[in-house]
């Protein structure tokens, strides 16, 4: 048999594999506009509430009378509160709706049923809502970012598939067939967050486990959300747009195939800390695992450095590229200091101390938010085809975000390596403590900082759709109002 | 679609989806994280406890097995520690200094130091009348305040005293407690200095 021969098993029709064509851009933002407005603009008033919450505790560290007679508001609530509001309403939102966004884009095809997402989207934030309130309310189940209660977490949970659940079918229906790098990072994301919530949330309140078992599974949770969660919609971002602003190839498909699948393998083992009163083949293994988190670090850092030819992203003339930059620095800077920190005899002096917390921050403000930040300022001019009504604040929401980034990270981390040395030799643990204000009140201007920025942000992101809207609104009663032209009446 | 124009000028014009470039892991990359893998597999081998559920802290040597260990010879030396505290202390201080006209100290005392045959007899039974310690002149009337003490108890306190402050005698074991309670059977009659010295 002829193997050129038309109807000759060896050759493969093209014909046969061909997809529809590609949808074009706009198309493809027009169809995402509105889950998306909804998505970011809900995201940006969520990080302001969770601002002020943080703020509110961050008081009570000066003034302990700071509105202590209101249960509602005491620390032990207000700052779970903020933390939720954070994670949940902002951090997890804003970053499915750039995933949603990346995916229809980078699948040439039209978000699938955007509707759909609208009600997941609303469904989720009424489960962000009655959670915050929940924990205000006195609600708490007490795993930290599981505090929300059960019925607030059912909400979340569903708002969540009913959302990703068509980002997979927007991932389905693309039609181009070669995936790019970013496309992995989501869809491993769309699928992480419902198996490690609901595990977490099955085993630790469905099924009640007890003792040490609930600190372990508390602790794998937050690892797998804010190290393997954020990290993949965070880097999905970046080697989205980092290539794309900047008009290049990707440097390297391999070497960002190496951070994904360290980033899988090893980073969901991280998280219990080195002294954890668990059986000590738990904390090693979480040691080892996070130290290797570094090649995760270097892979992304190559890549992305090799693809702008060594040029830093913050002095880029792009604010998107400046908040990128900020955020990829960030992203490098926790995981170094994980990686160190993992290691008993360091962690023995960091644990229990204000490092801790500014590591966190600076993963949840200084990487995520950052990264976000970027791609939305991207996406939404896209989706709208206008520019933002104030694009000087674009420009101060960076210096703002960046300066306060720094002044509560480099506080925090200085003022808790001074408090775990003091600790090794406590004599007075009050005096330690006490000690560590100075650290705080400047942390303190940051947060204030950050909360500034927040505000330019919804500024901005707001004024855009209500111009946009209100464009609309007006050409269309222009267009119902208009007098009815004579040769149209009679035709 | 939309007959708005581009963004252009706060954002880049819009530009191609990207694409990713084909070029090689570099070698140094790789030879990285199989340096740290090797680490990790060592790390993990001497810090996991070989995956029991019952090592919680696990010792890499011998050496450091060793350091957890009670000082060997001594066994009862901790427990006389708090023995000491609750039965002692009180009279005689934390520190072994005694109470100036009332409790004689333990450190450089010649009865502490010298022979445990007297020395084991004192908390049986008791202790009375004038006594030279230290070079101080005391006037005791002291209760037989370790007659209820088991002979472990008594032993580990009795070589607690002696071996602390910077003392540095012998050990008493529970076997000589036992043989002084033996010998003065059943007395409740308080010892003096005199009758003390007579022993031998």
């Amino acid at each position: 048999m002829n193997p050129n021969h038309p109807k000759s098993p060896f050759i493969i029709h093209n014909s046969s594999f061909n997809l529809p064509p590609s949808v074009a851009p706009d198309v493809i933002d027009a169809s995402c506009r509105l889950p998306l407005v909804v998505l970011f603009l809900s995201a940006a008033v969520w990080l302001l509430t969770a601002s002020a919450f943080g703020l509110i505790a961050s008081i009570k560290f000066h003034a302990p009378g700071f509105l202590a007679d209101s249960a509602w508001l005491t620390y032990g609530r207000v700052r779970p509160a903020a933390v939720n509001a954070m994670l949940y309403g902002f951090c997890l939102q804003a970053g499915l709706g750039v995933a949603l966004w990346m995916l229809a884009r980078l699948g040439r095809t039209t978000l699938a049923a955007p509707w759909m997402v609208i009600v997941g989207a609303l469904c989720w934030n009424l489960g962000v809502a009655a959670g915050v309130v929940g924990i205000l309310g006195g609600g708490s189940t007490g795993f930290e970012n599981l505090e929300m209660p059960a019925y607030a977490a059912a909400l979340v949970f569903l708002g969540y598939l009913m959302m990703a659940f068509w980002g997979v079918l927007t991932f389905h229906q693309r039609r181009e067939r070669q995936l790019y790098v970013s496309q992995w990072f989501l869809f491993a994301a769309l699928f992480w967050f419902p198996w490690i919530y609901s595990t977490a949330n099955l085993v630790l309140q469905g099924f009640g486990a007890r003792g040490m078992a609930q600190a372990v599974i508390a602790w794998w949770y937050s690892d797998n959300l804010l190290v393997v969660w954020l990290a993949l919609v965070g880097l999905a971002a970046i080697f989205y747009f980092v290539p794309k602003l900047l008009n290049r190839e990707l440097h390297s498909r391999y070497l960002a195939l190496m951070a994904f699948w360290m980033l899988i393998l090893f980073a969901s083992w991280g998280g219990i800390p080195a002294s954890a009163p668990v059986p000590a083949w738990m904390p090693t293994l979480s040691v080892v695992t996070t130290v290797l988190g570094v090649i995760t670090v270097i892979a992304v850092f190559v890549n992305v450095f090799r693809t702008t030819g060594g040029k830093c992203l913050m002095r880029m003339s792009n604010p998107s590229l400046k908040f990128i930059g900020a955020g990829l620095a960030s992203f490098v800077v926790v995981g170094f200091a994980s990686a160190v920190t993992a290691l008993p005899a360091v962690n023995q002096v960091t644990q229990f101390t204000w490092f801790t917390i500014g590591k966190g921050l600076l993963n949840f403000y200084g990487f995520f938010a950052m990264v976000i930040f970027g791609a939305i300022y991207y996406i939404v001019p896209q989706l709208m085809g206008q520019e933002f009504p104030f694009p000087k604040l674009v420009r101060a929401h960076f210096f703002t975000a960046a300066l306060g980034v720094l002044l509560f990270a480099v506080p925090l981390a200085v003022g808790g390596i001074a408090q775990g040395l003091k600790l090794q030799h406590a004599v007075i643990f009050a005096d330690i403590a006490k000690g560590t204000l100075p650290f705080l009140r400047a942390s303190t201007v940051g947060d204030l900082m950050m909360a500034l920025g927040h505000v330019m942000f919804l500024v901005n992101l707001g004024g855009l759709v209500f111009q946009f809207y209100r464009g609309r609104a007006l050409s269309a009663w222009a267009e119902a109002t208009a007098e009815i032209k004579t040769a149209e009446a009679r035709p | 679609m939309s007959a708005q124009p581009r963004p252009s000028t706060l954002t880049a014009a819009e530009t191609a989806e990207p694409r990713a470039g084909d070029i090689a892991l570099p070698l140094w990359i790789i030879v990285l994280l199989f340096l740290l893998l090797y680490w990790g597999v060592v790390y993990f081998d001497q810090y996991s406890g070989g995956f029991s559920p019952e090592v919680y802290m696990p010792c890499r040597s011998t050496a450091e097995l060793a350091m957890y260990q009670p000082p060997a010879g001594a066994p009862e030396f901790a427990g006389g520690k708090t023995v000491y505290e609750n039965v002692c202390g009180l009279c005689h201080g934390t520190d072994g200094m005694g109470k100036p006209g009332q409790a004689p100290p333990f450190v450089n005392s010649e009865w502490a130091l010298g022979n445990p045959n007297r020395m084991i007899r004192i908390p049986l039974a008791g202790l009375t009348g004038p006594i030279q310690v230290a070079g101080q002149q005391y006037n005791l009337a002291m209760p037989a305040m370790g007659a209820a003490l088991p002979d472990d108890d008594l032993a580990a306190v009795l070589t607690y005293i002696r071996q602390s402050w910077g003392n540095k005698a012998s050990a008493v074991t529970p076997e000589q407690v036992k043989a002084v309670r033996a010998e003065i059977g059943n007395r409740t009659q308080p010892w003096t200095a005199e009758q003390l010295n007579a022993i031998q």
